[in-house]
């Protein structure tokens, strides 16, 4: 069975893109992450146009985060000060990214930008969890092994910002500074990206911010809903480029392959899971460079007529 | 229907030439023309389609149809649209697009059928003038700011390039020998459009030749248009983005919250 994209032009295989979804969704269940670092680039292996990958995985980023998110509220575990600071900072942030992709299209320069970007961000995200999540592991090996050292209570360069502010769910008393450029950065980044972020934005805030773990993901999911939401209308506007039908098409497989993905994590330990992660975000990382680095098979290409650019 | 409705009208054609063929001999010939089909549909369905042009040689002198007293063309043009094609080449390692050549409007779909190669019956100036065959069709480059285009080998690279990646989208469609004769002045031709044939207006053109002159030519319209939701979502899409991105927006949380709630109901 067959399916006409309205916005990407072509005609795609349902089972192909809903299996997609599924695939994503199993992952995204399975390490509880939003998966668009996954669903862009293989968006893109199929043939669907980067730029049409990006917008839309934008939009498929607020469907994977929006009932997390409102679960977490339900539950109080959402900063709503802080998401709204982030927030500020991710206006800016994803207003600056989908005029850049604008800009980058016209000049045939957005897709090696984005490669690069998700080459680096990849890279550098990977190996950071490898490394601590094969420490955590090589602990956990030699029993009784000496528990993980927590940094407690020391002052950062965050201290001596300006602009403090009380930030009582979190009991922190911070400059809104680091919030604010965290939260434009990420927003940067799921702009020209098509992804949530939150592989970025969880450590950014635990590490940096200091915030309690507790209130991280639920805030964090809030931010990214929003941010999300806001890029996929801008990405409709400027570049027209959301394909709505493809989104759908993706959150309806990913909906079925998340629930498995979630009993299959409870048969793996966290230290497991988080290699596992790496490991697959080291592949998508080598496997973009690759692309950069061939000969391409062709040193020509057509400059994409879609959305009028 | 209006297909079988026009090789009736053309079999009486054929018929009545036939009864008066001695008084046609010097008569003239010209050419008449159709597509089956005016109107091509592009649903959620689509997946490419084919469409027939037939038509007849008025005053047909030929003797039958493999006597190849004539040859037929019939090219098929998408809407005119502007096109870029970029060069990429190693910088630091990396392959980068550093080079682009942008072309005034050109066909942003082609198709040319044909009884047999152009070249073998038709001389450049007159397949120039009528934009048949791929390296006949006007391919201006725009001058960019700051850039002149002097090197003529530049501008033929690109354009060989924009011709070659236009055929393998299969926007771009040759068949030498894809018009053929059934009958003393009957011919046919099937333009295949494949499913991301650029969506707009078509012209279907025909030429008749006889020993390297033209003849004639006809002139047919078929429309290809976006239809049921398809046609909606593009119109909002492109008429009223920011409608389109809200929609777009709400759907797509709608559904993660739907499914939200009924996994917890089954859980």
């Amino acid at each position: 069975m067959t399916l006409y994209l309205p916005i990407a032009e072509m005609s795609v295989s349902v089972l192909v893109y809903l299996a997609l979804g599924a695939a994503v969704g199993f992952l995204s269940g399975l390490f509880g992450v939003g998966g668009g670092f996954l669903l862009t680039p293989l968006l893109m292996f199929l043939g669907i146009p980067p730029v049409v990958a990006v917008a839309t995985g934008n939009a498929h980023v607020v469907a994977s985060s929006v009932s997390g998110a409102v679960t977490h509220h339900r539950r109080n575990n959402v900063d709503v000060k802080m998401a709204v600071v982030m927030l500020a900072g991710g206006l800016v942030g994803t207003i600056v990214g989908v005029e850049m992709v604008r800009i980058l299209r016209k000049a045939g320069l957005f897709e090696i930008t984005m490669s690069l970007t998700y080459v680096t961000f990849l890279g550098v995200i990977g190996t950071l969890i490898m490394i601590e999540a094969v420490n955590a592991w090589r602990q956990v090996q030699q029993a009784g092994g000496a528990a993980p050292t927590r940094r407690s209570g020391r002052h950062g360069f965050a201290d001596r910002l300006p602009f403090k502010m009380r930030f009582p769910r979190s009991k922190l008393y911070i400059s809104v500074i680091p919030p604010f450029v965290i939260g434009m950065f990420i927003a940067f980044l799921s702009a020209i990206m098509g992804i949530g972020g939150g592989f970025v934005l969880v450590p950014a805030m635990i590490y940096l911010l200091r915030m309690p773990t507790a209130v991280v993901a639920g805030t964090s999911l809030l931010q990214i809903v929003f941010v999300a939401a806001l890029a996929t209308i801008l990405h409709a506007v400027q570049n027209k480029t959301v394909d709505v039908v493809l989104a759908l098409l993706l959150i309806v497989g990913g909906v079925i392959g998340a629930q498995f993905g979630t009993i299959a994590s409870e048969r793996l330990r966290a230290e497991q899971l988080r290699i596992l992660l790496a490991a697959l975000i080291l592949m998508v990382a080598v496997r973009m460079a690759y692309d950069l680095v061939i000969t391409p098979g062709d040193v020509y290409s057509l400059g994409s007529a879609l959305g009028g650019a | 229907m209006r297909l079988w409705l026009g090789v009736l009208f053309l079999l009486a054609l054929l018929t009545a030439q036939a009864t008066h063929a001695e008084p046609s001999q010097l008569a003239k010939e010209d050419i008449e023309a159709d597509a089956s089909t005016r109107q091509v549909a592009i649903t959620s369905s689509f997946t490419g389609t084919e469409i027939l042009v037939f038509g007849a040689v008025e005053n047909s002198q030929q003797l039958s149809p493999e006597a190849g007293t004539y040859d037929v063309v019939v090219v098929v043009e998408g809407a005119l649209a502007p096109a870029v094609v970029r060069r990429k080449s190693r910088v630091g390692g990396l392959w980068i697009n550093t080079e682009a050549m942008r072309f005034a409007p050109l066909p942003s779909y082609y198709a040319v059928a044909s009884t047999r190669p152009v070249d073998e019956f038709a001389d450049n100036a007159i397949l120039d003038a009528n934009q048949i065959g791929f390296e006949h069709i006007r391919m201006v480059p725009l001058e960019e700011a700051g850039a002149r285009l002097t090197d003529p080998a530049k501008i033929a690279d690109f354009k060989e390039a924009l011709i070659r990646l236009k055929e393998r989208e299969r926007v771009y469609v040759k068949s030498e020998f894809g018009v053929s004769f059934i009958g003393r002045s009957l011919f046919r031709a099937t333009i295949s459009l494949p499913p991301n044939v650029p969506v707009g207006p078509l012209v279907a053109r025909v030429y008749l030749f006889k020993e390297g002159k033209l003849l004639g030519q006809y002139k047919s319209r078929v429309m290809l248009e976006r239809e049921g939701i398809e046609r909606y979502l593009h119109d909002l899409a492109i008429g009223r983005p920011l409608t389109y991105g809200v929609v777009s927006v709400v759907l797509a949380a709608a559904a993660g919250l739907a499914a939200a709630f009924a996994l917890r109901r089954e859980a």
